[in-house]
């Protein structure tokens, strides 16, 4: 997430006013000036001035970098992010949300306060904490890169009375009205970057507890295509793991359903069609609409890519009536690149089963010559897809500054 | 010390008393032939209690259950004995005398929390299987608000949940206690098919809408094509006519167009948007009945005629019903008159007549023998007019 920097455009109009020379002569040291002003102890309006400037600061690539080699007035913003009212916590949070939306600036932000995962971990998952989104915001950047994401696996792993860390941040994100004065929604991208780690998925996809379930039902979220994504996400990381392929989509889980629930319509297929499908895609009314993030319909695709990866996976995907909903979801999808990520997967349905050795296809061993000629064909089907993709004259789009992991 | 000699005295005693059995015999033993009725009234070698204890037929017993219901013992102890009482009874499958006893334990009103949790979540069970669910699920209810943390009641209310069908609270109370215990099985596998269910359900809904928009555009449709041939409609209920379906008339119409008549069928419509009826075909010389269940609008009433008199009928006692014979009239109640209907005409053309008014969604004809003595009895004095 990253502010647009007209949003604040405002205040730094303002306060230029008083001191534009800030900005031009000696910026390190007049920055160095608002040390004092954003300490907790100072009065209540210079500190609310002082973070609105650092905020504007943080909308801008100098301003970021300027701030960056700044370690007190980093960690005087991270008291600020987490302090009660009247402190200006909210400023000072989506300050740290610009500023951790670039990957550069992670490690001067960790170096200038060691402790800033875990102390905004704990204002994420503080049910009270009004600025929680925010600081839920910050993590989720923070954790696409590896460095902070170990950070923040740790801080989730400390140990706690009651449920652990990871037990609470899946309990903050499947329990609507966790916090009455924030959505949580990123909650999703953050649990997605933090789901690359075998540690994570090992939780998420504990036979013995119910915690992949509780996710299952987000696919379909409404509100939110952050919260939505990030779930999906989520999902697609925990199908690598094909050992689990099994209970994935046996009924004690049941995950292809919510898989492909969102990437079905308003299809009216025959009777002797309905009943091959699972019951949750049957007899869908005439205004359901397909998921329309074409990113979250790629991940979704990839997701059951993964799960037909072995055979017994591929006969429970085929039985379970998936080839319908991708006929029809290929028929529909404007985007190429998700078209062509829906045809290879209708190849692998309908297509014969592999010759003997290659019964996991994510492990088997590629040659090397194979192995070139495959990337270069992926370069091909790239480069015509970007094509078409211009020649439809599709804006390109600002990538959301969260969640693409792997 | 006196115990040698009281020991003397009563071995002397013991003596004698036995020695008394060389001549006389016992009399406080079994008798031989009910030894085992008796050995099973003595309490300490009862196999099994007997369910009323009438102190005149076993006052051993009787006196052992007043010492353990005795009032003067604390409210706990009373509590803890009829809960141990409601066990037992529970054990034997003995539902509703273990409600009975776990409410008297519950009545005693204890200031043990624990010991009430677990005399409303035991009787929560007994009513559970005694198919009271909603009771059970009060109890239940009760018992939490005692003991937050008491699994076995927030089982039994998930179970409660299920058999009510309230698939949605089920899985609810399934995530709550799962919170106390994330691995609880019975939890995770009540919880895995409540799910399963409320998706079901949710799919039943589903279907039942879908079935029922088919069927009303389908009778919408129906309802188009009558209109289109400006055929008109008499409701049973109203008996007045319209020339084309008004709001009201419409609606009555669509009810019966979903219903079938007594003989089990309706009006359809083919793939080529033809309407085939189902028709009356009425002989009232002999007050009998034909029914056709799909009269082709576009087919003749001569072609029907021949398949169904191509032998005569076994009313027909002069065995005059033949094809060539017969004359097809139908009536118009509000003038009284009678319209001679030519057999080579459609159904179509008939129904469409000015005159003519489809009662309750089926065409009636009436059908006689023109040249026969009742045909001339049945048409006189009354006015005849032909169909063009």
């Amino acid at each position: 997430m990253r502010e647009d920097e007209g949003d604040v455009g405002g205040s730094a109009g303002g306060l230029a006013s008083v001191g534009s020379p800030m900005l031009e002569a000696g910026p390190k040291a007049e920055a160095a000036k608002l040390l004092p002003f954003l300490a907790l102890g100072a009065r209540a309006d210079l500190q609310a001035a002082a973070a609105q400037h650092v905020l504007a600061l943080t909308g801008s690539g100098p301003g970021r970098t300027l701030l960056a080699g700044q370690a007190a007035l980093l960690r005087a913003l991270v008291e600020l992010a987490v302090a009660p009212a009247p402190a200006p916590a909210r400023d000072a949070a989506r300050a740290l949300v610009n500023l951790s939306a670039d990957p550069g600036l992670h490690e001067p932000l960790l170096a200038a306060e060691p402790g800033l995962p875990a102390r905004l971990l704990g204002c994420a998952l503080d049910p009270q904490w009004p600025w929680a989104e925010e600081a839920a915001a910050v993590l989720a950047n923070l954790s696409r890169e590896p460095v902070p994401c170990t950070a923040l696996m740790a801080a989730l792993a400390a140990p706690e009375p009651g449920e652990s860390g990871l037990e609470r941040l899946v309990r903050a994100l499947c329990t609507p009205g966790y916090n009455a004065r924030a959505p949580l929604h990123y909650l999703g991208p953050m649990l997605s970057n933090l789901s690359q780690r075998p540690a994570t998925r090992a939780f998420l996809l504990d036979p013995d507890r119910c915690v992949v379930q509780r996710l299952l039902p987000l696919t379909q979220y409404p509100d939110s295509s952050v919260r939505r994504g990030g779930v999906v996400g989520t999902l697609r990381n925990c199908c690598f793991e094909h050992r689990h392929h099994e209970w994935l989509l046996g009924p004690e889980v049941d995950i292809l359903p919510f898989l492909l629930l969102p990437l079905a319509g308003p299809e009216d297929f025959s009777e002797e069609e309905m009943e091959r499908l699972p019951v949750d895609l049957q007899y869908l009314p005439q205004d359901k609409q397909r998921d329309p993030d074409a990113d979250i319909r790629k991940m979704l695709i990839e997701a059951i890519m993964l799960l037909t990866a072995t055979a017994p996976g591929r006969k429970q995907v085929r039985d379970q009536g998936a080839y319908l909903i991708l006929r029809e979801l290929h028929n529909w999808e404007p985007e190429p690149d998700v078209r062509v990520t829906c045809e290879k997967l209708i190849q692998v349905l309908i297509g014969d089963e592999p010759e003997h050795g290659m019964e996991n296809l994510l492990e088997v061993q590629v040659p090397e010559d194979v192995e070139r000629q495959l990337q270069q064909q992926d370069r091909q089907e790239q480069e015509q897809c970007e094509r078409v993709q211009q020649a439809l004259e599709l804006a390109p789009e600002t990538q959301a500054e969260v969640a693409a992991p792997t | 010390m006196e115990r040698p000699e009281s020991d003397a005295a009563s071995e002397d005693a013991m003596d004698s008393f036995l020695e008394k059995f060389q001549t006389q015999p016992y009399r406080g033993g079994f008798h031989e032939d009910q030894w085992e009725e008796e050995f099973e009234k003595i309490p300490l070698f009862m196999k099994k209690a007997p369910s009323e204890i009438d102190p005149q037929e076993n006052p051993d017993l009787a006196c052992l259950q007043s010492i353990i219901f005795d009032e003067e013992r604390s409210p706990e102890e009373q509590a803890r004995t009829f809960k141990d009482e409601g066990n037992d009874y529970f054990k034997e499958k003995d539902y509703k005398k273990a409600v009975i006893s776990y409410t008297e334990g519950l009545k005693k009103k204890c200031a043990d929390p624990d010991l009430n949790a677990i005399l409303y979540s035991n009787r929560a069970a007994a009513q559970y299987y005694l198919g009271n669910f909603r009771s059970a699920l009060n109890d239940v209810t009760a018992a939490r608000k005692l003991k937050p943390c008491h699994l076995k009641a927030i089982v039994r209310g998930a179970l409660c949940h299920l058999e009510l069908k309230n698939y949605v609270e089920a899985v609810n109370w399934c995530d709550e206690g799962l919170q106390i215990d994330a691995t609880e099985k019975k939890l995770l596998e009540m919880r895995a098919k409540a799910d399963k269910l409320k998706r079901t359900e949710q799919r039943d809904i589903r279907k039942a809408k879908l079935k029922e928009k088919k069927e009303q555009n389908q009778n919408e449709a129906l309802l188009q094509a009558i209109v289109a041939r400006n055929i008109r409609l008499l409701s049973e209920a109203a008996g007045e006519d319209e020339d084309s379906a008004s709001e009201g008339l419409g609606e009555l119409i669509l009810s019966g167009l979903t219903s079938e008549n007594l003989y089990g069928a309706r009006l359809s419509v083919d793939d080529g948007g033809r309407l085939s009826w189902p028709v009356l075909f009425l002989y009232p010389e002999y007050a009998q009945s034909d029914f056709i269940s799909a009269f082709h609008e576009d087919s003749r009433f001569i072609d029907h005629l021949m398949v169904m008199f191509g032998e005569t009928p076994s009313w027909d006692l002069e065995q005059k019903y033949c094809p060539d014979n017969l004359e097809v009239y139908f009536e118009d109640d509000d003038r009284s008159e009678l319209y001679r209907v030519p057999p080579k005409s459609t159904l179509l053309e008939v129904l469409q007549h000015p005159r003519y008014f489809v009662k309750a969604l089926t065409p009636a004809f009436l059908v006689c023998v023109g040249s026969s003595a009742f045909c001339r009895n049945y048409l006189r004095g009354r006015k005849v007019c032909q169909v063009k």
